[in-house]
């Protein structure tokens, strides 16, 4: 990410309302407050059985004040941006603060972050809104002819997607932060039919902070008759016997798993009960923190929100807090945790992770997962594959589940090899594996050196209520992880 | 703050605001085919854990989609702002991506000028509860659960919208919408207790009472035991077998139906569920959230998608429905499931009839496992009981299910007359209590 001088990213109109939002909300004596002014613009192209079935392009701009008065909060955010509209939305933001406090028991105590002005700038080789839709709709048509010239497939459909936020963070602090973000991403999944069930097999680039460069490079043409014969090869594929198999999980499929066995639990909002009527709460509790073993000492998670290219690597989150690496896992030990600057303190910590995101204007910051990453390890995945004799190779994302605590979860994946005796060999169908997060961690004895690493982002992580889509990016090199229960997908008698 | 408007409300787009907008796209659209939607929602949020409250938020959010088509070519633009520049220029882009968007064979202009049933989708009480209303609430439910020494965690929230479809062939629609939600986590040191729901008025919310559900369902599972997993006779309270419906109900797509890749395909006309359910939708039922058009203008309507058991009815995008003959396309806004035939009058009789059993309070993380049968998957939450001898006895550590509603929903035992249902993961449903024999849960978990 290129850190660019804040005036040539300056927006006179958005400065002077931000300052008409902040004057007004310290003329009313709150210790806090903020403002975020966002201009979204998202650029759908979608394509469904050899047609382009919707293209989009939504713009989406609005306002949301955040006040702390007297230890407690207040939002309000709107999709008008005027003059006029700016003192309502403050003045109400400060009113609703008001009655929070009114059954404030414990005042919010922000840590302490140094005030910035600054200006973050995603750089794309090639802007994703400048390619033309002639270009994008004849790559999505040719994709799915591709899918379809593959005897057996029945549907097919493939998406392409991009992302401009422009957004304008002040707070009462002092902090003035523009940013200039994209994200882009692409995917195709073929449908095969075969004796009265059907299986899809999809291919999709990650959702990173890059330009139109992710889909060219993807080479979607190149993939599509390799996704649509795995997708007639599975749902022709013999289903799984239940058992215990050793698995080797590839780094998309686990970012699923690190996201919801690890991710979620280590969110310190769901730790102190925030989510306890929704997402949930979680079974890494503070007491916990630099003392339990989460999993086996090969099992390294590490939170990363400077990485280039990522999700959640904005520069800053929307406390202002400059983004930052830390651990999460360490050998296996649980030692860190996704915070703000409201949580961070009530457990003792001085400083929060910058890990406060919301999914618009109109939503309030909440606490979301980093960029979390398995440190890659020393492996060979060629050896890693040797040394299994009766298991299952893993790609994609499937059917998922996990309880509130994220200790029970189960898991399919896209794609299924059984291997026997050291060797991949045919595709398996309807395999799902299920387990409790610490045991299963505590399973892994083996994770792939670094040229295996692969990202994947998600951009529908959902917490927050109002719900809310979080974004963020997982990293992994493959990992093999012994024993674990494997059922058949199915109603069964 | 008073519970009138003041200077801090939103003042939403009305209908001649509607038309004006609509007025206005038309006139600048050069398509041979022009939709103009609205979305217009004020909505408010208080939210509080530990006995206090951890977010408070108000929202106005004002959007306009407009599709534009030349022939078979489409495209769509929406904007938030609606300052008629803005407008102007959303405009333009829908028909730049017209121009360059490859025909879609599928494409249907606008329908044609409709007529509206008159739904009770809005309420005055809803409209003007502000920010003081959700706190009273939520301070109720905080108080009581801290008068058992349980801790609260939960929303209150309330919302008015204004939606509206337009098209240059004559198409008008434009409604009021309302709604509210109250949601409460009773919680223990080793339990939790929920309850829930939602509303077009927010006076029906039951604040009180389904407060005082959530902390009785805390109690009772204190100290929660683990049984093993297996299949067990389950009686689910409406919020999870709303569950199990939501799933079954978005499987419905007919345009799955016809290429083979729907757990349905082959079924229609044949009997998927016991002979003594009937799904049907209910627009017109108060306690539902019935509207009066759906996003393409066409009006909601009352068939039954599954009658006595047999499936009747599939969701069919317009398309399908021309290819199919079907002329009125059946909407499911407002979904009731109902028993016919003798019922019991509520869950506690449900449980006073069960030898051994399991009481399920709700499901969380429902997700399918196999789409050709619908097997689904999901957790126990927020209070699991082990029921002997027609009475609760204790607590129990959540199950992991595997389960198609297809199966379990031939397995009824007996059932209530439909009640009020919502959770996290559906919408609002009517639907009984129902009692399943032969339950598979699969596996258990540490709480």
């Amino acid at each position: 990410m290129r850190v660019i001088n804040e005036a040539e990213m300056s927006r006179t109109d958005w400065n002077e309302l931000a300052e008409l939002a902040l004057k007004r909300i310290r003329a009313a004596g709150a210790e806090y407050g903020d403002i975020r002014i966002l201009d979204s613009t998202t650029q759908v192209v979608h394509g469904e059985d050899r047609r382009i079935a919707a293209i989009r392009d939504m713009r989406d701009s609005g306002f949301g004040v955040r006040v702390l008065y007297h230890g407690a909060w207040g939002f309000a955010a709107s999709s008008v941006m005027s003059l006029e509209e700016i003192p309502r939305v403050a003045d109400l933001a400060v009113e609703i603060a008001k009655g929070s406090a009114l059954l404030a028991t414990e005042r919010v105590q922000l840590a302490p972050e140094p005030v910035y002005v600054d200006a973050v700038v995603t750089p794309p080789r090639v802007d994703p809104f400048t390619v033309p839709l002639e270009e994008k709709t004849k790559l999505l048509l040719e994709t799915m002819e591709k899918l379809h010239a593959h005897a057996g497939v029945a549907r097919s459909n493939a998406t392409l997607w991009a992302r401009r936020d422009l957004k304008l963070f002040a707070s009462t602090e002092g902090s003035r932060i523009n940013f200039d973000l994209l994200a882009v991403h692409g995917d195709l999944e073929a449908t095969a039919v075969h004796d009265g069930r059907f299986a899809s097999r999809g291919f999709n680039t990650p959702h990173l902070r890059t330009g139109y460069e992710l889909i060219t490079d993807a080479n979607f043409l190149a993939e599509a008759p390799r996704v649509a014969a795995q997708a007639v090869e599975k749902v022709k594929a013999p289903p799984v016997e239940a058992g215990q198999y050793d698995l080797i999980l590839d780094p998309e499929h686990l970012s699923l798993t690190m996201h919801e066995s690890c991710g979620h639990p280590s969110e310190l909002d769901r730790a102190l009960g925030y989510e306890a009527n929704y997402a949930g709460t979680s079974f890494l509790t503070p007491d916990k923190l630099g003392t339990f073993r989460y999993g086996s000492p090969h099992v390294n998670l590490v939170a990363d929100n400077t990485e280039p290219e990522t999700l959640a690597a904005t520069g800053f989150d929307d406390d202002g807090v400059a983004c930052q690496k830390w651990d999460i896992i360490r050998e296996g030990i649980f030692v860190g945790y996704c915070t703000n600057r409201e949580v961070a303190p009530i457990i003792g910590q001085n400083r929060s992770r910058g890990s406060n995101r919301a999914d618009g204007w109109g939503s309030v910051p909440i606490v979301r997962i980093a960029n979390i990453g398995l440190a890659p390890g020393q492996a060979k995945l060629e050896d890693m594959i040797a040394d299994v004799k009766r298991g299952i190779y893993i790609e994609g994302h499937g059917s998922f589940s996990i309880d509130q605590q994220r200790y029970n979860f189960q898991f399919g994946g896209d794609a299924f090899w059984l291997i026997e005796n050291g060797k991949r060999t045919h595709m398996l169908r309807d395999v799902i594996y299920h387990g409790i997060t610490p045991e299963f961690w505590g399973s892994c004895d083996a994770v792939a050196d670094a040229t295996h690493r692969q990202r994947y982002g998600f951009i529908t992580c959902g917490k927050g209520q109002p719900a809310q889509s979080g974004w963020m990016t997982h990293a992994a090199s493959h990992a093999r992880i012994r024993k674990v229960n494997v059922i058949r997908g199915e109603a069964g008698p | 703050m008073s519970e009138e408007r003041s200077a801090t409300q939103a003042k939403l787009t009305s209908r001649e605001e509607f038309q004006f907008l609509t007025d206005l796209v038309l006139k600048h659209s050069t398509g041979e085919h022009t939709l103009v939607a609205l979305h217009d929602v004020y909505s408010g949020t208080t939210r509080f854990a530990n006995n206090q409250i951890v977010q408070n938020v108000n929202v106005r959010r004002v959007s306009l989609a407009v599709t534009v088509a030349f022939g078979q070519q489409h495209g769509t633009a929406s904007t938030t702002d609606l300052t008629a520049g803005a407008v102007q220029e959303t405009v333009h882009r829908a028909e730049e991506i017209a121009k360059v968007a490859p025909p879609d064979p599928e494409y249907l202009p606008p329908v044609e000028p409709q007529s509206y049933p008159q739904r009770p989708s809005s309420r005055p009480e809803t409209v003007r509860a502000g920010p003081d209303r959700r706190l009273a609430y939520a301070r109720e439910a905080i108080e009581l659960c801290k008068t058992d020494n349980l801790r609260a965690a939960g929303i209150v929230s309330s919302s008015v919208a204004t939606v509206g479809v337009a098209a240059s062939t004559g198409l008008f629609a434009y409604e009021e919408r309302t709604g509210a939600r109250f949601s409460l986590t009773a919680m223990g040191e080793n339990s939790t207790g929920w309850a829930s729901n939602e509303h077009r008025s927010i006076a029906h919310l039951g604040v009180t009472e389904r407060t005082r559900v959530a902390i009785e369902k805390a109690k009772r599972s204190a100290d929660p035991k683990e049984i093993p997993a297996g299949r067990y006779t389950v009686i689910l309270e409406p919020a999870a077998v709303a569950g199990l419906m939501t799933w079954l109900m978005w499987m419905l797509d007919a345009k799955s139906y016809d290429k083979g890749t729907s757990p349905f395909s082959g079924k229609l006309g044949e009997r998927i569920l016991d002979q003594r359910l009937t799904l049907k939708n209910r627009p017109d039922h108060a306690d539902l959230l019935g509207s009066g058009f759906t996003w393409e203008g066409l009006p909601s309507n009352d068939f039954a998608w599954i009658d006595a058991g047999v499936l009747k009815q599939l969701d069919y995008d317009r398309f399908t429905a021309k290819e199919h003959q079907v002329e009125v396309i059946p909407t499911l806004d407002a979904p009731c499931l109902s028993g016919n035939g003798s019922t019991v009058s509520s869950v506690e009789e449900l449980v006073r009839n069960t030898p051994r059993g399991i009481l399920v309070t709700n499901f969380w993380y429902l997700r399918i496992v196999n789409p050709t049968d619908l097997t689904l998957t999901g957790m126990t939450r927020d209070g699991t009981f082990l029921v002997e001898d027609g009475q609760v006895t204790t607590g129990l550590r959540n199950f992991r299910f595997h389960e198609s509603p297809l199966q379990a929903l031939n397995q009824i035992e007996a059932f209530t007359a439909p009640m009020e249902a919502s959770s996290s993961e559906t919408g609002k449903l009517l639907v009984p209590a129902i009692k399943i024999r032969d339950f598979n849960f699969s596996s258990v978990t540490r709480f």
